[in-house]
């Protein structure tokens, strides 16, 4: 590549990369502002005071005594709402991950009516807006006494996570090529042995990839989190920092120290995974 | 030790059946391979004898023992696969041990037998290895060792060379062969590959079409086939086959009268089958020739052939030294070998032995 050409290519590069990354860097810099600085204009890029004060609220309780009589601050509640949707996610995650590689398994390998319509039907579900489906799915939870239960917010979350990761491992089960499975079995292994010591390690990649996918959704999601629930202790993240907002104003530095905080655990997951994330991603688009 | 008997053997894949009652002995000890064109069944009796496919119908039997419905790990067979199927996240030696593994072999006893044999084999510096990171060729010896290392009845061989290069290929049919003679065991092996049947086994099946066409050693296959698939199927360049008539005790080819017996049955109309190999050029009049002109010239290394046409679109090819000069159009004349001779009836396609 000529040097020129280069430079332009980076610098075309870099512009992206800022606009990209712009609001994050601004939540990080409003979150260490002082709260005289936040509204000051011209506003400040990088703050000239940095307070961590934002952070002791959320993560220690409120350093600010609240008046008589006024309740619990909404930022007492942080700890419960992040481990709120530490186990939502997680725990969707887990059943979304569980039955779509079993499904996905079976629909490559066993021979049944219907077989190759499902993963297509599945695909259709994940297109339909969750909007949709989210006040049907209200009053069926509601006729099941799961409302404002983190469990009706998990099954909320399998509804949307599932299809995607069935197709995304399905496209995965495909590429992998059945001999090996079969000569595992002419080896003495059984149908189990052959699934856990063969399948799954081969798949690891497929697993990694709609799993970071879930995890994602399920902590990013507002939606369901809104109608599911409503007794503070219950609600997941996104749906609790909204508390910092009382109608009047906006606690900006808690808001921006909460995003921050939030993107934390998918930003440390996604340097981790992310070489899994490319071969999972690259499986399902090859075979899909 | 063990021989293999398949008896009344079926499989149907919905309306496509693609074993049809097949009767089939694999004595002890002999490399046997299964020789056919794609879609003829072979690899589907090999996966039935393995245990990957279920019979429509019919009988497996190892010894006096009857397999077909046992699972393929209780059959004490060992199988390599075209692709090899090695287990891409497990390294060589887990590769190699992964059966006894499974069957709870002490560790110990275990890495000794994966040593053994991978010293054999000698691909001792590549077991830390990954599949990934090995060439076709030493996958194909990781392969073989996996299948050797639980020293099972019965080995089967789904065209393990088939993936290899020409050269490869070569060397590890003779390796290949070596290994049959060293272990004994009894080996079932699938190709499409006239070459690798004819060069490495006692006995070989040949089959179209889901039916067993013939059972014999190479040289009888190649020089007395039982009918007109197995004489064109078996040989390169393949066996001319020319329309001939049988008229008062004569058979003539193009009008010309050959010194062959047939039995006083015979039908009027024939098939005469004649090997490249075993038809010379001579000039036009010699006796017992057929005369024709050149169609085409063609250079194959030490030997060039030569296809001569006899009539409108009755051509035979003969294969000659590469020094016989011959150009497009010359009158020329053929001389099929007597003693080389095969006829077919064509209604049945079935060999008629003078």
């Amino acid at each position: 590549m000529k040097p020129w050409v280069a430079a332009i290519l980076y610098a075309v590069l870099s512009a992206i990369t800022f606009v990209v990354c712009f609001p994050l860097l601004w939540a990080i810099s409003t979150s260490l502002k002082p709260k005289d600085e936040i509204f000051r204009w011209p506003p400040t890029l990088w703050p000239e005071n940095i307070t961590f004060e934002a952070y002791h609220e959320l993560l220690f309780g409120s350093s600010v005594a609240s008046a008589p009589g006024a309740g619990v601050a909404p930022s007492a509640y942080f700890l419960t709402w992040f481990g709120n949707s530490i186990i939502v996610s997680v725990g969707s995650t887990i059943i979304s991950i569980t039955v779509a590689t079993l499904a996905a398994y079976s629909l490559t390998r066993f021979r049944f009516w219907g077989q190759r319509a499902v993963p297509y039907i599945a695909i259709l579900g994940y297109m339909v807006p969750s909007v949709i489906f989210v006040f049907p799915m209200f009053l069926t939870m509601v006729s099941l006494d799961l409302t404002d239960t983190l469990f009706s917010l998990i099954l909320g979350y399998v509804c949307i996570t599932l299809p995607f990761c069935l197709w995304l491992m399905w496209a995965f089960f495909r590429g992998v090529p059945i001999e090996i499975e079969e000569a595992a079995l002419v080896d003495g292994a059984s149908r189990l042995q052959v699934f856990r010591q063969i399948v799954l390690p081969v798949a690891l990649p497929g697993i990694i990839a709609a799993s970071i996918f879930s995890l994602i959704v399920s902590w990013n999601d507002y939606l369901f989190g809104r109608v599911f629930m409503n007794t503070m202790e219950n609600l997941p993240l996104t749906v609790g920092v909204m508390h910092f907002f009382d109608g009047t104003h906006v606690d900006w530095a808690l808001m921006m120290a909460s995003s921050v905080l939030m993107t934390l655990p998918m930003a440390i997951l996604f340097g981790f995974m992310q070489r899994h994330l490319v071969a999972g991603f690259g499986a399902g688009a090859v075979k899909g | 030790m063990t021989d293999v008997v398949v008896q009344g053997l079926s499989k149907s894949f919905g309306s496509n059946q693609v074993l049809k009652a097949m009767d089939l002995r694999v004595p002890s000890r002999q490399f046997v391979t299964l020789l056919g064109p794609s879609g003829c069944g072979k690899t589907t009796l090999l996966r039935m004898i393995a245990g990957l496919e279920k019979a429509t119908a019919g009988e497996i039997r190892f010894g006096d023992r009857r397999v077909d419905t046992l699972p393929p790990g209780e059959r004490n067979i060992a199988m390599v696969f075209q692709s090899y199927a090695l287990y891409p996240t497990m390294d060589v030696a887990r590769n190699i041990g992964y059966g006894l593994e499974v069957r709870g072999t002490p560790k110990a006893e275990k890495q000794e037998k994966v040593g053994a044999v991978a010293k054999v084999l000698e691909i001792l510096h590549l077991l830390t290895r990954k599949p990934k990171q090995l060439s076709g060729g030493q996958r194909q010896r990781v392969a073989l060792g996996r299948a050797m290392v639980r020293r099972p009845d019965i080995f089967l061989m789904d065209e393990p060379l088939s993936n290899l290069d020409a050269k490869l290929r070569a060397t590890m049919r003779g390796e290949l062969r070596r290994f049959h003679l060293d272990l004994g065991t009894t080996t079932i092996y699938v190709t499409h590959d006239q070459l690798e049947a004819m060069t490495m086994s006692d006995l070989v099946v040949v089959m179209n079409e889901g039916v067993v066409q013939q059972i014999g050693t190479p040289e009888e296959v190649y020089g007395k086939p039982a009918n007109l698939f197995v004489a064109g199927f078996i040989g390169t360049p393949p066996m001319n086959l020319i329309p001939a008539q049988f008229r008062d005790g004569v058979l003539t080819v193009a009008g010309t009268p050959l010194p062959i017996a047939l039995p006083p049955g015979a039908p009027a109309d024939l098939v005469l089958g004649v090997r490249p190999q075993d038809v010379t050029i001579v000039e036009p009049g010699s006796p017992g020739s057929i005369p024709g002109k050149v169609w085409i010239v063609e250079l194959i290394g030490s030997e060039r052939l030569i296809e001569v046409e006899l009539a409108p679109k009755l051509r035979v090819t003969a294969e000659v030294r590469a020094t016989h000069r011959a150009a497009i159009d010359d009158a020329v004349a053929i001389r099929p070998d007597p003693a080389h001779l095969h006829v077919f009836d064509p209604a049945t396609g079935q060999a008629i032995n003078a």
